[in-house]
């Protein structure tokens, strides 16, 4: 069980001896040449395995191949020899502009296409495997040819990719469009799944929002359970972004997380 | 010619920015309902707060002197003339400084384009790269002949600038649990350095001498170059003063001494 790593927490967590498994960053934060937040995340990949987690490589803008973005992160690959390196299935750039958002793909077979080209060049660029995680959205596209679950299959098929299934995304788009959460995470190749992620999400009139800003809801912890009995015992991150708590809420959440993981290996072993 | 998902994104992209929804990308999307319009002002927002939060981040004492309200104007017509162009948005704002000082409806406030060139070089410095400090034990183990004719290595956080607005003192007067107070005059020249000793960023306002001297050892001049340069531009230019300020500061990082004299 791993937990974002927030500027917040950088002096909780250097003075503190280890409190959980893992930590994952998002690598952009420390795309600069030096200073204090890559001097921390070098501190800390001492006492705990990294996962570097991109939010800007936009992998499915059809203008929008950044190569210079892709260097960067290279370098910071290099220097902090994570356990884990993830992007999502997204857009973000167009028209000579970068949104800084996760934006929808339609599923469609050029869109697979143009995700494979692009995730086996960040392959090459970094020299290992990526996962690449599903996202939440607000609104999708009419004629898709794959679903979620079947595209992230094929991408991990024909990439050599992994996936990081984010169960709480997937709750948010049934809640936005009717998709069965539970049956994305059993359609889901559990071969390729290499980490899940958690989050607490935000109900609106408009729309669930995945604001990464509160508790994991109880319809996600299930889905979690779901997802740990389809997939096995998965790499899981506690998210959390916006509102952040004090570092021992987290904690808190990391410690749910075993409690579900454990009924779900205690039922696993008995069956 | 574009494919079909490049055009798609086109059109999300023009929307994203503005532009009202065509009817043939509004059809193009799920749900097909009274809900899609308040779906996609969801994204719109997102990419407007992105936007504010980040130019929030990079020009704190920028927006306390606007104000939260204007301050979201300034992010709005900033990102329409100067749009992110990296999936890095701690790169956007660059040109924040320029902007400001075509921007009307600053024109009241004349030292707010300087204040963004300094934030702008704060921002710069927190991720520039790490260097260790001159030992003074180096420094001090050089004949005073060795040291005249030494030339030295900045460290890559250290940036300069001039402003004819006290920009370093309004800088340190915004700073949290600052007890400093604003200056009186608005309408005084500041010769300002930047400099990271070790995390922190650090704000000095310094003489003109001794930016004309650093400008002199970024050129890699020797010190005795460098500190009669500086006389010739500010004749109270005190170099000991400087150049212990420099070592204080870690803004010297690196010493290569003269081959000649060593070689004499």
């Amino acid at each position: 069980m791993g937990i974002g790593l927030r500027p917040a927490h950088y002096a909780d967590l250097l003075a503190r001896a280890r409190c959980t498994d893992w930590l994952e960053a998002h690598a952009e934060n420390y795309f600069g040449d030096g200073g204090y937040d890559l001097h921390v995340l070098t501190q800390l990949r001492e006492t705990y395995p990294i996962s570097l987690h991109g939010v800007g490589l936009a992998l499915g803008s059809v203008q929008g191949h950044a190569p210079e973005h892709l260097r960067r992160f290279g370098v910071l690959v290099r220097r902090i020899e994570p356990q884990l390196v993830s992007e999502h299935l997204c857009w973000g750039a167009a028209n000579g502009r970068a949104f800084n958002d996760l934006l929808p793909l339609p599923l469609t077979h050029a869109a697979l296409t143009l995700m494979v080209d692009r995730v086996a060049r960040m392959q090459d660029v970094l020299h290992r495997r990526v996962l690449i995680e599903n996202i939440s959205s607000y609104v999708r596209f009419a004629g898709d040819d794959y679903d979620e679950a079947s595209f992230l299959n094929a991408l991990a098929a024909r990439s050599g990719c992994g996936i990081l299934l984010d169960v709480n995304n997937l709750y948010v788009n049934e809640c936005n469009f009717g998709v069965s959460a539970a049956a994305q995470i059993d359609a889901i190749a559990p071969q390729h799944v290499g980490e899940i992620h958690l989050a607490g999400h935000l109900v609106t009139d408009a729309a669930v929002i995945d604001h990464h800003g509160a508790r994991v809801a109880d319809a996600v912890w299930t889905l979690y359970e779901r997802a740990l009995r389809h997939c096995g015992r998965v790499p899981t991150l506690l998210e959390w972004d916006t509102d952040l708590p004090a570092l021992d809420v987290l904690l808190d959440e990391v410690e749910q997380a075993w409690h579900r993981y454990d009924e779900v290996e205690a039922h696993v072993l008995s069956a | 010619m574009s494919s079909a998902l490049e055009l798609l994104q086109a059109e999300f992209a023009g929307f994203l920015a503005g532009q009202p929804a065509s009817q043939e990308f509004s059809g193009a999307l799920l749900p097909r309902d009274a809900r899609l319009p308040e779906r996609l002002a969801l994204y719109r927002g997102n990419v407007a707060s992105a936007c504010r939060d980040a130019l929030g981040a990079a020009f704190p004492v920028l927006r306390k002197l606007v104000g939260d309200e204007f301050f979201e104007l300034l992010a709005h017509a900033y990102s329409d003339a100067h749009p992110s162009r990296s999936g890095d948005l701690n790169a956007f704002g660059t040109r924040m400084a320029d902007f400001l000082a075509g921007f009307e409806p600053v024109d009241s406030l004349p030292y707010v384009a300087d204040v963004a060139a300094l934030e702008w070089a704060v921002h710069r410095a927190y991720r520039a790269a790490d260097a260790d400090p001159l030992r003074r034990e180096r420094i001090a183990a050089l004949q005073p002949e060795e040291l005249l004719a030494a030339r030295f290595t900045l460290h890559p956080a250290c940036s300069w600038l001039v402003s004819p607005h006290p920009i370093a003192s309004i800088w340190l007067a915004h700073q949290p649990r600052s007890k400093l107070a604003l200056p009186a005059s608005l309408q005084q020249h500041e010769f300002v350095l930047v400099t990271r000793p070790r995390w922190r960023v650090e704000v000095l306002a310094v003489s003109a001498g001794e930016l004309v001297a650093l400008d002199a050892l970024r050129a890699g001049m020797s010190m005795d170059a460098t500190i009669g340069t500086a006389l010739r531009t500010d004749r109270d230019f005190n170099f000991a003063k400087a150049f212990v300020r420099w070592l204080d500061y870690n803004v010297l990082v690196g010493l290569e001494e003269s081959c000649t004299l060593l070689d004499s």
